[in-house]
This record gives structure tokens, sequence and C-alpha cells, in this order.
């Protein structure tokens, strides 16, 4: 298992925000969770990267290392990487340069070269600069490399948040709606990329995502939050048929043209 | 052009040996007076300081108003050396360096849960508060100062006029900018900006957030302290805790701000041009304060990035018209 959860649990004052989610992922899976708003998909991916520091009694491992209550600095160290619902983009800073910071756990010199200032720095900021340019380029944005980064849109910067989370050669990726606020044709584009990406560096993925078309196409399973509780989990289309799921959702047993037409957004 | 830059690029030691070549000359071509020779040691320090002081504000996003008390902490330092043990500038500028990067750390702490407004006041305070404690020590000489503080003397020259001293102050900011650009062109620079910019974000890049507060508080904290002990040297050789004012602080956050927060060669430029008006409003003492609080709120209104930001603008338009040119071709 490549990430685990045992009883997570995550309480904001009474409310129970994550509540007992066991939680497996083997690697090499791309795996959804889905949800209505507030069930706490976001809580748990802030739970395993160490964003919130869970409540006792919960138990996260990562790749063999207990990650419950570790910072969110050294489980990004561990091969975990995650985007962000606001994409947290380093504005101010140019589209290479953002790339650049993602790759930090794996630059080779130590501080003390770097206060030096030594030369075997520059080649090797040389060669990690055209390892990014190509990734950049493989995400198509390597024209806008000496851009601000707020200067891209929207599109772009969500190709550019995903660029700078793969910058670090992560096990795992933890995307929080990569596709939301795209067009259809860019969300096409966006998966496109993303299953190449993941066949290029052997990625595991998680995705939560509100266009359902999305999970349905690409995930092979599916979590399925309400309350902070796990309801389902399954195949996708498993998930569609479930009961529980569909009561989450929309409130009651549909007949089968209605519910295609409800999920089919 | 294009190979001199490629060489530059490859050797990057090369282009400070260039500009010690050029700064060794001006002088003997420029400055007519010892005035001039003083204000061009005043700006090297106030270069140290503004370098370093982009390192923590511009870089890493920490609001410090602290700076000028490590500033002191660097100067008393090597005046209480003096003082009590007779040392020259050889030996009190690495300790100045040293013991404040010590007072880095300690500026450092409070950086960790405050932010924004709240540190500018905590630092504010620590700042003050080692003014304080300098004025009202016996040990530091209070109100009195220090004075008579001598000047290095190489191969039997005493460099004991402000003409000679430029000879020593120059160098050193050399080696201050020199380290400034490899730290901040390196991926701990680049970590910098990354927790200036999100530090959550930062952090799930697996970027050490509080590791590199630390380190920008304590870099930049080196260099006001050696620019501390460079300006405690500075002939006449008198320091006193009047110079170590909340005035000070803000012509130093003037440099950076105007010449261009989170832009090396902007904070340079900038520190070269608010000394020199520093010097020449000097008349106008009352209105110092205001000129250059003044000067940094305009700054920040209508030109946030400073003189740093058109240096970029230039560039990055001239290589966008270059591509498009090559391009239509």
């Amino acid at each position: 298992m490549l990430l685990k959860t045992k009883k997570l649990m995550k309480a904001f004052g009474g409310l129970k925000a994550i509540n007992k989610v066991d939680f497996e992922l083997p690697a090499n899976e791309i795996r959804g969770i889905i949800g209505p708003n507030g069930s706490g998909k976001s809580t748990f991916f802030n739970l395993v990267s160490g964003v919130y520091e869970p409540d006792p009694g919960s138990y996260i491992e990562f790749d063999g290392n207990d990650i419950t209550n570790e910072p969110p600095h050294k489980v990004g160290e561990l091969g975990l990487a995650r985007t962000f619902q606001l994409l947290r983009l380093y504005q101010d800073m140019s589209v290479i340069n953002n790339v650049m910071s993602g790759y930090h756990t794996l630059v080779p010199y130590s501080f003390i070269d770097a206060v030096t200032g030594r030369k075997k720095i520059w080649d090797q900021e040389k060669t990690i600069k055209e390892e990014m340019m190509e990734l950049l380029s493989f995400v198509g944005l390597a024209d806008y490399a000496e851009l601000n980064a707020s200067e891209l849109s929207g599109g772009q910067r969500r190709l550019l948040v995903l660029a700078r989370a793969i910058a670090g050669k992560p096990k795992l990726l933890m995307l929080d709606e990569p596709a939301a606020g795209l067009s259809p044709v860019n969300v096409d584009n966006l998966m496109k990329i993303l299953m190449r990406l993941k066949e290029k560096y052997g990625l595991t993925l998680i995705i939560i995502e509100h266009i359902l078309k999305v999970v349905m196409d690409t995930c092979s399973k599916v979590t399925v939050l309400d309350h902070g509780e796990k309801i389902a989990e399954g195949t996708p289309s498993q998930i569609k048929d479930d009961n529980a799921v569909i009561e989450a959702y929309l409130g009651k047993k549909m007949d089968d043209e209605e519910m295609r037409k409800a999920l089919d957004v | 052009m294009d190979k001199f830059k490629e060489i530059i690029r490859q050797y990057p030691f090369l282009g400070f040996i260039i500009a010690f070549i050029i700064l060794m000359l001006v002088p003997s071509v420029f400055f007519t007076d010892l005035y001039q020779s003083h204000l061009a040691s005043l700006i090297c320090i106030n270069i140290i300081v503004a370098a370093g002081l982009n390192i923590v504000k511009g870089f890493c996003g920490q609001v410090t108003v602290g700076h000028v008390g490590i500033y002191a902490v660097g100067s008393y330092t090597a005046g209480c050396m003096f003082l009590y043990l007779g040392s020259g500038l050889w030996l009190t500028l690495p300790a100045a360096i040293l013991i404040a990067g010590l007072f880095g750390v300690a500026f450092a702490i409070p950086s960790f849960r405050l932010e924004g407004p709240y540190l500018a006041l905590a630092t504010l305070g620590g700042g003050e508060a080692i003014r304080l404690f300098i004025e009202n020590g016996d040990f530091f000489m209070s109100t009195y100062g220090i004075s008579n503080i001598p000047q290095p003397i190489i191969f039997g020259v005493p460099f004991d006029t402000p003409d000679k001293y430029y000879y020593i102050a120059m160098p050193i900011m050399l080696i201050a900018i020199y380290f400034s650009f490899s730290v901040l062109r390196s991926s701990v620079g680049r970590a910098f900006m990354a927790v200036r910019e999100d530090p959550i974000s930062a952090a799930a890049s697996g970027i050490n957030v509080k590791k590199h507060k630390m380190l920008a508080f304590v870099l930049s904290a080196m260099f006001a302290g050696g620019a501390g002990a460079v300006y405690a040297h500075l002939p006449p050789g008198y320091i006193h805790p009047n110079n170590y004012t909340v005035i000070e602080m803000v012509t130093f956050l003037a440099m950076v701000v105007f010449g261009g927060l989170g832009h090396i060669w902007g904070g340079i430029i900038g520190a070269i041009i608010i000394t020199i008006v520093y010097d020449l409003t000097r008349p106008l003492y009352e209105y110092q304060l205001f000129i250059f609080g003044l000067t940094i709120v305009l700054t920040i209104l209508f030109m946030p990035k400073g003189i740093g930001g058109f240096i970029d603008k230039y560039f990055i338009d001239r290589r966008f018209k270059t591509k498009t040119g090559a391009m239509s071709k």
C-alpha cells in the first residue's frame, strides 16, 4: 500500500470534518474522491499532506513511513505532492521559477555551496533549468517561461500548478479539483496531459473532482465521502448504482434515464 | 557583447573583478574633495545593509523594522572590541558578523508565528530595545558614544582618511553583493521567494518554511552586522546611539522599497540614490522622516516594484521584441 489511513479523524469544534476514515491506496492506481460540498474531501487532503494535524488516534502511513504528525515539508520530501483548490501559485515569480521551486527537495547542492557561489552550482542550476523547461514544454507552457505566473490565463495556471507539483518527482500526486472552472475542451486537454504525465513519471493519483465525467472516465476506483464519513468505495460503475451515493448526491432513487442525465453534467 | 555575457555567466567571479577595477579608479577620476569620498564609503555601507534587508524583506517577504538594531549590534560589537580589547577592523568585522547573526536568530523567532504588520511591530520593538539598551548602558559608553575607533593599517599604510577608507569599504561591499547574488540566484533564493509568495504551498513542495525564514533573517542580520562594523571604523570612527534610530530604519526601508523589493540590483541602486538624497537633505533634518516615509508610500502606490521593476520590464520587453522579430522572419 502506498497510502494508508486508519481511523483518520479531525474535528473542528463540534463538527467532525473527517470521521474514522480508513483508506487504502495501492501504487499506480488512479483514485477518485467525490462527495457533496463540505463532505470533507479537502480536509482529507490537508490531513494527509500535513497541513492540518489529525486528532489523536488517527494513523497515516505513506510508502512505509508513519506520517501522522509530520509537518507538511517532511511529507513533501517523502514524495507526496499535492495541488490546492485555490491553486496557491507563486503569483509574483516567473513561470520557470514556479516550477523550479517545486524541484527544491531534489536540488543536489548544499546551502554552503549556494552561499559561496561555486561554479559547479551554476552548471547544476543550468541542468535543473533544462529539465524543468522540458517539463514545461510537456504541459505546453514553455513559451511563457519568463512571464510572471500572475499573467497566465486560468487554464494555463491549472497546468502550471500541475507542472509544479510534478517537478519534485513525487510518488503520489493528490489533485484538488484540477479541472474546476475549465471549459469542456480544456478539461479534456488537461486530462490528456495528466494521463501522459502519469505514464511518463509512473505516478499514483488521487483526484478530487466535481465534474463526474472526469472521475468516471479516468479513475479505476472511486471513494465517496459524505459528512466526513466514507459511504462507498468501488469501481465507477459500482458507485453509479450505489444507493447511499445516490442518496447523498440526489436525495432519492431515480430511474436510469433521469440519473444518467443528472450525472452527465 | 553576447560572447562577453556568456563569459560572465560562466565565471561569475570575473564580473566582480571588473567591477572592482572600475570602482578602484572612480575616486581618482570623479572625486574632488574628501566629502565625496566619505559619501562613497557611506554608500558602500548602505548597499551592504540594503542587500541584506532585501534578502529578508524583498525575497523572503518578512517585514522587519528592527534591522537598524542589528546594525547597531554590529557597530557596537566593533566599538566595544576596540574599547576593551583594542581590536582592529579585521578582528571586529568577523566578530560583528557572528554576533549579529545570533541576533538574527532572535529576530527570526517571532516570524514563525507573526505576519505582516504584527511582525513589523515585534521587530520594531526589538530594534528600539537594542538602541535603548545601548543608550542606557555604561558598558557601551551610553550617550557619550564611542570615539576614536581606529582605521585599519595595511602594509604600514593607515587608511585613516575618508578617501583612503573608501578602498576598505568598497571591496567589502563587493564581497557582500557577491554573496547575496550567489544565495539569491540559487535554490535557496527560490525557496525564499516561495515562502514569501505562499508558505503553505511552499511547504507542500518540501520547503522547510521555518528553516528558510531563519536562514533569511540570519543572513540579512550578518550583512547588517558587517555593515555596522565597517560603519564604526569609518573615519572619524565615532558611533553614538542616535545613529541607530527609527529614522535610519526608514531610510534603509526606503532604499529597498524604492529600489525594488526582491530585485538585487534595484536594492543597490536604491541604496545609492537614497544615501545621496539623505545627505543632501541633512539641512532639512526635521523633514527627513517625512520625506522618506512619503517616498515609501508613493513608491508602493505608484510603482510597487520600484526601480527594479523598470529594469526587469525593459529586459523582458527587449527579449520579447527580439523573439517576435525572429518569429516574423
